[in-house]
């Protein structure tokens, strides 16, 4: 479905931004508040609800034993996906995963490999024989707006809380997956001309293109990615990656105080 | 400006005097024995009762049971007034999104203007915002709209905000109360959808002090002190 | 149904492993009005399941094909969370999604006064983040939630909950145990105030007799699941501050 935007809402977001506000009285760098909870589901082996502002995402980790790739046999993987289903707004269709699922599911993805926070070495079994595979599944329940930075805070959560089921497996007891560092992403849209952090539904409606910027806590960039129409200078990307540093070293933070 | 029609009974005459705990019910609950009322809105017949058939406040008025639902959808009705906004224009008509179902049909016979066949988008086109009449419903819900009447235009300035249409006939009560308060304390220009849409022209700050007092309505749903969480809300921003 | 082995699933003492009596089912905890993008939503937790339910419309239905000229359509998705299970499942539909959805939508097209809202669809979407067996009657309880919170008319409210046989003993609301090693599932959609019938399945082997007891222990089994339901409607309204 595609969604029509009101001139007026365009109108109001250039007005508002002209005078440095927003449409719901935050500042442009200011967040709405977030929820963080782990080890909610019950049948997944890590898990992560994210409750950002009116947006609602689950991240659940499971394990599976496999075989390694041939040209790496002492390497385990990592996969993670991401749905956007008809549950989490009017405007997502049923039907096979869309253009902008599978970008969510790999931008978030891009960020937890790049960062180098799971050793793959360490998830071998047997080489040449067994390794484990990780495996992620965002799910967003409702997108209120920012599904991108929900999702990869749920994901990242997650993933630090996870249990290798061993016992299951029948490779020993069961220990806690080693994830070495906390990325976490800082999305910013153009609203109303200039760029701010996480917009909500009707700054999405509205804006134009969003720039994802994942850091960890090293500061360094692990994964960048422009969606949407629209292109932005290099002073602006320069002002928004200092933004993202302060922002995304908050983030880890925040996951970190769920590790036990 | 539309009259505060009461879609599901008439306020004035039943609700308020009664002062009693109002009975929330839900669908399929029996609010009442069949033989003597009569079934009113949200409500059916059952057997020996009459259940209602949504979750909302089980009423009583002449004989008449009804249920004033908690939520309700806009479906359209003839002769409301409604803030649209155009998805597709033709040579020499337009549909216009209005929060319901379907979307309406403005013929080119219906607008305001003069206008030239081919030349509809001249005058509005995707993405305008229109303040409109429902002229007619048929029996399939098509809906054919009108901009012929005082005061129905497009809407150049301004901004849109929403509210659910059972929540419109709150704003309404009791000739405009909270909706003259809105008014004064933002000194904004509201005209209010029977849509469940409020456009509203002012100041951004202004605007602002609407779109506040519109979300503690929404959030504070059926409750039934509204009006004296928007009037301490008006008070806050008079002492500002 | 997985077959019987020699997995006990009773007890010496009568009861069931998690001890619970026969006709006992696991809790049951229900909110409604849980996802803010929704018109009207459920989230239901039913022992360890874990279904999360959003309704939209009425809207127009979409693709023509489904529309129907003289009544709205259930447009229904039951869906499991890649990681609601302990193995993970594969996203996207399969056989078995299909069929839930199909006689889902056709058991709440029942009860939902359809009639009211021609050439439309409402969008009924029935997410599963956590199973461990019935993830379908949890599914049917939750999506009942969502439609009334979403205003939609209903002759009744819809209540899902499943009997079956373990060790030749009838039992109410079958654990994952027992729906793996057990004999029979009968689950069903019951309207609990007029004690309708309109979601109806069942696999494995009953007698009549047998049947019969499953059919009691569901009808009373939906009656206090129904109170939960009406208990969640109530108090979204009654302590009601915001959304979510």
């Amino acid at each position: 479905m595609v969604e029509i935007v009101s001139n007026l809402l365009r109108q109001e977001l250039a007005n508002l931004a002209a005078a440095d506000k927003r449409i719901d009285g935050r500042g442009r760098w200011e967040s709405r508040d977030i929820l963080l909870e782990t080890d909610c589901l019950y049948n997944a082996e890590g898990s992560a609800k994210v409750t950002w502002g009116d947006t609602i995402v689950y991240a659940g980790v499971k394990f599976e034993v496999r075989a390694p790739w041939p040209d790496r046999p002492t390497q385990g993987s990592l996969m993670c996906g991401a749905e956007l289903r008809p549950v989490a707004a009017l405007k997502y269709e049923a039907g096979p995963p869309s253009p902008e699922s599978i970008e969510l599911g790999r931008v978030v993805d891009r960020g937890i490999r790049e960062s180098g926070c799971i050793d793959m070495d360490s998830l071998c079994i047997i080489p040449g024989e067994k390794v484990l595979g990780v495996m992620i599944d965002i799910h967003v329940l409702s997108d209120q707006g920012n599904v991108f930075d929900a999702s990869a805070l749920a994901a990242i959560a997650a993933l630090k809380t996870a249990i290798v089921p061993a016992e299951r497996f029948d490779i020993g007891e069961d220990y806690p997956l080693q994830v070495q560092k906390t990325p976490t992403m800082c999305t910013f849209t153009r609203v109303g001309g200039r760029y701010v952090i996480d917009a909500n539904v009707e700054e999405e409606t509205g804006g134009e293109e969003r720039v994802h910027i994942t850091l960890a806590e090293e500061g360094h960039l692990h994964s960048l990615q422009k969606g949407l129409k629209g292109t932005l200078t290099p002073a602006e990307f320069a002002e928004i990656l200092e933004v993202a540093q302060n922002r995304c070293a908050e983030l880890a933070e925040l996951v970190k105080s769920k590790e036990a | 400006m539309g009259s505060p029609v009461g879609r599901h009974g008439d306020k004035e005459m039943t609700g308020a005097k009664e002062g009693a705990v109002q009975r929330l019910v839900t669908p399929g609950e029996a609010i009442g024995a069949s033989s003597g009322a009569r079934a009113g809105t949200g409500t059916l017949k059952q057997g020996d009762n009459i259940i209602s058939t949504k979750l909302g406040y089980a009423k009583e008025n002449n004989g008449v049971l009804f249920v004033e639902p908690i939520y309700s959808a806009y479906l359209p009705r003839s002769g409301d007034l409604v803030v649209g906004v155009i998805e597709s224009v033709r040579n020499n008509l337009w549909f216009a999104e209005v929060n319901g179902p379907f979307n309406g049909l403005l013929p080119m016979s219906l607008a305001p203007w003069k206008v030239e066949f081919g030349a509809a988008r001249e005058h509005m086109d995707i993405g305008d915002v229109m303040l409109a009449r429902v002229q007619e419903v048929d029996e399939a819900h098509n809906i054919v709209l009108t901009m012929k009447g005082v005061g129905l235009r497009k809407l150049k300035e301004g901004s849109v905000l929403e509210l659910p249409v059972n929540l419109i006939k709150t704003i309404r009560e009791n000739n405009e109360e909270i909706l003259n308060i809105l008014k004064e304390i933002s000194d904004c220009r509201i005209i209010v959808g029977d849509n469940g849409r409020i456009w509203v022209d002012g100041d951004p700050a202004n605007i602002t002090t609407v779109r506040d007092g519109i979300d503690l309505i929404k959030s504070m749903g059926h409750e039934s002190n509204v009006l004296s969480s928007i009037q301490n809300y008006a008070n806050e921003r008079r002492n500002n | 149904m997985g077959g019987y082995g020699d997995v006990q699933l009773l007890r010496d003492d009568g009861l069931r492993l998690d001890g619970r009596k026969l006709d006992e089912m696991r809790e049951v905890q229900i909110e409604a009005g849980v996802l803010p993008a929704a018109d009207g939503s459920a989230w239901v937790k039913h022992g360890l399941n874990v279904a999360v339910c959003a309704v939209y419309g009425p809207m127009e239905a979409h693709p023509r094909k489904i529309q129907r000229q003289d009544r709205a359509v259930i447009d229904l998705r039951y869906n499991m969370a890649p990681f609601s299970t302990s193995d993970r499942i594969r996203p996207g539909f399969n056989r078995r999604s299909r069929e839930i959805s199909k006689v889902t939508a056709e058991a709440l097209e029942s009860v939902v006064l359809v009639e009211r809202y021609p050439r439309s669809k409402i969008r009924v979407e029935i997410e599963i983040l956590s199973a461990e067996a019935g993830t379908r009657c949890v599914g049917i309880t939750a999506a009942s939630v969502a439609l009334a919170d979403a205003g939609i008319p209903m002759r009744d409210m819809i209540v899902g909950v499943a009997s079956g046989k373990v060790e030749d003993t009838v039992v109410l609301d079958l654990d994952k145990a027992e729906d793996n090693y057990g004999q029979a599932d009968l689950p069903m959609g019951i309207l609990p105030t007029t004690e309708e019938i309109a979601f109806l399945q069942m696999d494995g082997d009953l007698s009549v007799e047998e049947f019969n007891l499953c059919m009691e222990y569901n009808m009373k089994a939906a009656k206090e699941i129904h109170e939960i339901q009406m208990d969640a409607l109530r108090r979204r309204y009654e302590s009601k501050n915001g959304g979510a």
